[in-house]
């Protein structure tokens, strides 16, 4: 099956999916719960689109395609409060975050369609312990090649994301010392990581997935496990790396940044994206997962050290006159507001000081979901 | 040869218990019957009245009781009472399908030719589905899903009523015969108030103490543990009711959540330990012969009450958001009955009312569903697709 050509989409439009976790109220861990979600939901129109995810004890949402942050936040929080009825409902608490704290991977149930299957079989504990939960970006692009371009032009900007969605700090039990644990698990898949540097469309299509698919190690574009990947059937690119946020309102207003960084790197007055730029990749990724806004990235052109909070900064201000073309200031004045006072990772480990257990820490995720703090 | 007989009585436990276990991990690998079933057999069998080998022990009976307790701990930790409240159909549910089953069963042991009282006191007993049975259950198979959480909240909420109406009924018995109200108030009301207001007192008290003691998360399987032991043995010597004590203990421990930190299900290895005791102590009670004069009538009302309870809870399936077939799930996985009975019978004994007797037909009904009660709920939770099935993945 060759790759199916790229869909021109609007430039600038956005969508959201997020994956969020079903918990039982009564030890606070989670519980295969969709199955029942799923019934339920489907019973009356759902605002959105909501699916069965890899575990039974995920749900994944994902919102309609959006051109303004006013529009996405209205849309998530109806779909928020959507899901908490029907987990009144049936006594399933629902809550943001990338990783539960404390659940235990082997007491995961695999939900029952055959790619998840398929996948079971293959990954084996991978994806079991790939009970993680992300919040995934699309935003649209007018051509492949533009696509191309938008993957690499971000890829100095992806620890800012990871930085300001951060919220596992806490796996299987322990705190990590990361403020995004979560990605870990996501390194741990062979086809993790950065896209190939390819710019055009058509490169991309024979140079490249084509010569992989004929290796037989993939069959499509869902196969790869990229921080950003192309999306040609949808004509997006997907940007993968953020933890869910704790909150929905996090959550539209990350997809904002994303939509507002993308205009600004539309034109194109920046340096061009180059290989070399993925000399710091990984290392500034790492950064951005273990130390969060306190991480120091290396600039892949200058090569100069920089706070990670400092660069948010300055890019948030840089962005201001975008967002305001594009209606989504109060979007940055959220992520302002972050990078003062703290990520939804700090949040999470000030629950833990504060009530002593890692039950805490879910019960507060469970009430900061359904009633943000501002 | 008194010395002889109080040896035996020493030797005989531990070993019906190894037996029992024994033959629960063989009977459960070889025809995957739930163990307590096979508990419940291995008890029965090796029963004074059968076998001569099980003698009756006050100090069994205090054990089946803390056994007891600390599933009923358990039980009241998982029960959330803000789902009534999200889902008031649930509640619905659930008066209907208790109240029902008491009309049905009392009906049809009226028409058999019982009399009143000890109808009406059958008919409150078979209200219960038994939570041993069914948090055993859930937890052996890892369930979880809306049959699960439903029956374990549908089987707290029918056991306090049956207590509710079955002490009511004593009560109204008491003042019937002596004519004595404040010895009526006393055996219904006080005592029903008292032993919830014990729980509630543990309730708030223990998990202050655990949250005093900060680095709570490895400690709490032990104080719950004894908490609830101490809070059994309190109960079972005023005679008060240890099963709404350690109910309203755990209802109230979780929903002050002070301490949220977990104990371990089933209280671990205790927990398992004190299940093979309670399921082997259960029938051991129970005589061939009356289980014999009961059985007739014993079948009668079992297939009324699974008719009844699988009827009422399915009928508000759809409207409590779940589907027909995992309401009519739900209501055949609240078949089982046992513990919960014998123990509340173990305790009129002291009021010497004689009922037990007269029940010949719930001896039957008890050993029918002690054995056949958690293999329905077993195959409920598996038709459902609620169990966790590890050896598959």
């Amino acid at each position: 099956m060759a790759l199916e050509p790229f869909k021109s989409s609007a430039s600038l439009t956005m969508g959201v999916e997020l994956e969020l976790q079903l918990v039982n109220l009564s030890d606070l861990d989670l519980t295969a719960a969709s199955p029942d979600m799923l019934h339920l939901l489907r019973r009356a129109k759902f605002p959105g689109n909501v699916t069965p995810e890899v575990t039974e004890s995920m749900i994944e949402i994902n919102t309609d395609v959006h051109t303004s942050h006013t529009e996405m936040l209205a849309q998530l929080q109806l779909i928020r409060d959507t899901l908490l009825r029907a987990g009144d409902t049936l006594n399933v608490g629902i809550c943001g975050g990338g990783t539960h704290p404390f659940q235990h991977w082997a007491d995961r149930k695999i939900f029952a369609k055959p790619r998840f299957r398929e996948v079971s079989a293959i990954y084996g504990y991978l994806i079991k312990q790939f009970t993680v939960f992300g919040q995934h970006i699309h935003i649209g692009c007018s051509s492949g090649d533009e696509a191309l371009f938008l993957l690499h032009a971000l890829n100095r900007y992806v620890p800012h994301f990871i930085a300001l969605s951060a919220s596992s700090p806490y796996f299987q039990g322990v705190d990590t010392l990361f403020n995004s644990a979560r990605l870990n698990s996501v390194f741990a898949f062979p086809l993790s990581g950065r896209a190939p540097f390819l710019l055009r469309w058509e490169e991309f299509e024979h140079r490249y997935f084509a010569k992989m698919e004929h290796t037989g190690i993939v069959k499509s574009m869902k196969d790869f496990y990229w921080d950003i990947r192309p999306k040609p059937e949808y004509g997006t690119i997907e940007l993968r790396v953020c933890d869910t946020p704790l909150t929905v309102e996090r959550a539209a207003a990350l997809s904002a940044y994303l939509q507002a960084l993308c205009r600004y790197l539309l034109e194109r007055n920046e340096p061009e994206p180059a290989e070399d730029d993925y000399l710091v990749y990984n290392y500034n990724r790492f950064q951005a997962c273990r130390f969060g806004l306190d991480g120091t990235l290396v600039h892949p052109k200058s090569h100069e050290t920089l706070l990670l909070r400092e660069d948010i900064l300055t890019t948030l201000r840089h962005l201001e006159p975008h967002a305001a073309a594009l209606g989504s200031q109060a979007a940055l004045e959220h992520l302002y507001a972050v990078i003062y006072e703290g990520s939804d990772a700090s949040f999470l480990r000030t629950q833990y000081a504060d009530s002593g257990s890692l039950e805490g820490i879910v019960d507060a995720a469970l009430e900061r979901f359904r009633a943000p703090a501002r | 040869m008194p010395e002889s007989l109080s040896l035996t009585s020493e030797l005989v436990w531990p070993l019906a218990l190894a037996i029992a276990w024994v033959a629960g991990e063989f009977g459960h690998r070889w025809t995957g019957l739930p163990r307590i079933s096979i508990y419940g057999l291995v008890g029965f069998v090796l029963a004074n009245a059968q076998a001569g080998l099980l003698p009756n022990s006050s100090s069994m009976e205090l054990l089946a009781n803390i056994a007891f307790g600390l599933i009923l701990f358990e039980l009241g930790y998982r029960i959330n009472l803000r789902w009534l409240r999200t889902n008031p159909w649930l509640g619905v549910a659930s008066l209907s399908e208790a109240l029902l089953t008491f009309a049905a069963v009392l009906y049809v042991a009226q028409a058999f030719g019982m009399q009143l009282i000890p109808s009406l006191l059958l008919a409150s007993l078979a209200m219960a589905s038994s939570p041993a049975a069914i948090l055993r259950v859930v937890n052996e198979e890892h369930s979880s899903g809306q049959v699960t959480e439903r029956i374990l909240h549908l089987s707290a909420f029918n056991c306090v009523l049956a207590v509710l109406t079955f002490k009511l009924i004593v009560g109204l018995w008491v003042f019937h015969t002596t004519g004595d109200i404040w010895h009526a108030l006393w055996n219904s009301l006080i005592f029903l108030m008292v032993s919830v207001a014990l729980g509630g007192l543990f309730g708030v008290a223990v998990p202050g103490l655990l949250s005093r003691l900060n680095n709570t998360e490895r400690d709490a399987t032990v104080v719950f543990a004894i908490a609830v032991i101490i809070l059994v043995a309190l109960t079972h010597t005023l005679m008060f009711s240890p099963v709404l004590a350690t109910l309203a203990f755990g209802l109230i421990a979780r929903h002050r959540r002070i301490a949220l930190s977990q104990a371990e299900k089933n209280f671990g290895t205790l927990g398992n330990l004190l299940t093979v005791l309670l399921f082997v102590f259960m029938t051991s009670t129970l005589e061939w012969p009356m289980v014999a004069a009961g059985a007739g009538l014993a079948l009668v009302l079992v297939i009324v009450r699974f008719a009844v309870k699988t009827l009422s809870v399915t009928a508000f399936s759809h409207v409590s958001g779940i589907t027909w077939r995992k309401g009519f799930l739900t209501g055949m996985a609240l078949t089982p009955l046992s513990a919960f009975v014998i123990l509340l019978l173990e305790q009129t004994r002291h009021l010497d009312i004689g009922l037990i007797d007269e029940l010949a037909a719930l001896a039957a009904i008890t050993l029918f569903l002690e054995v056949v009660g958690p293999i329905v709920t077993h195959w409920a939770l598996v038709l459902a697709k609620e169990v966790h099935n590890t050896e598959k993945h």
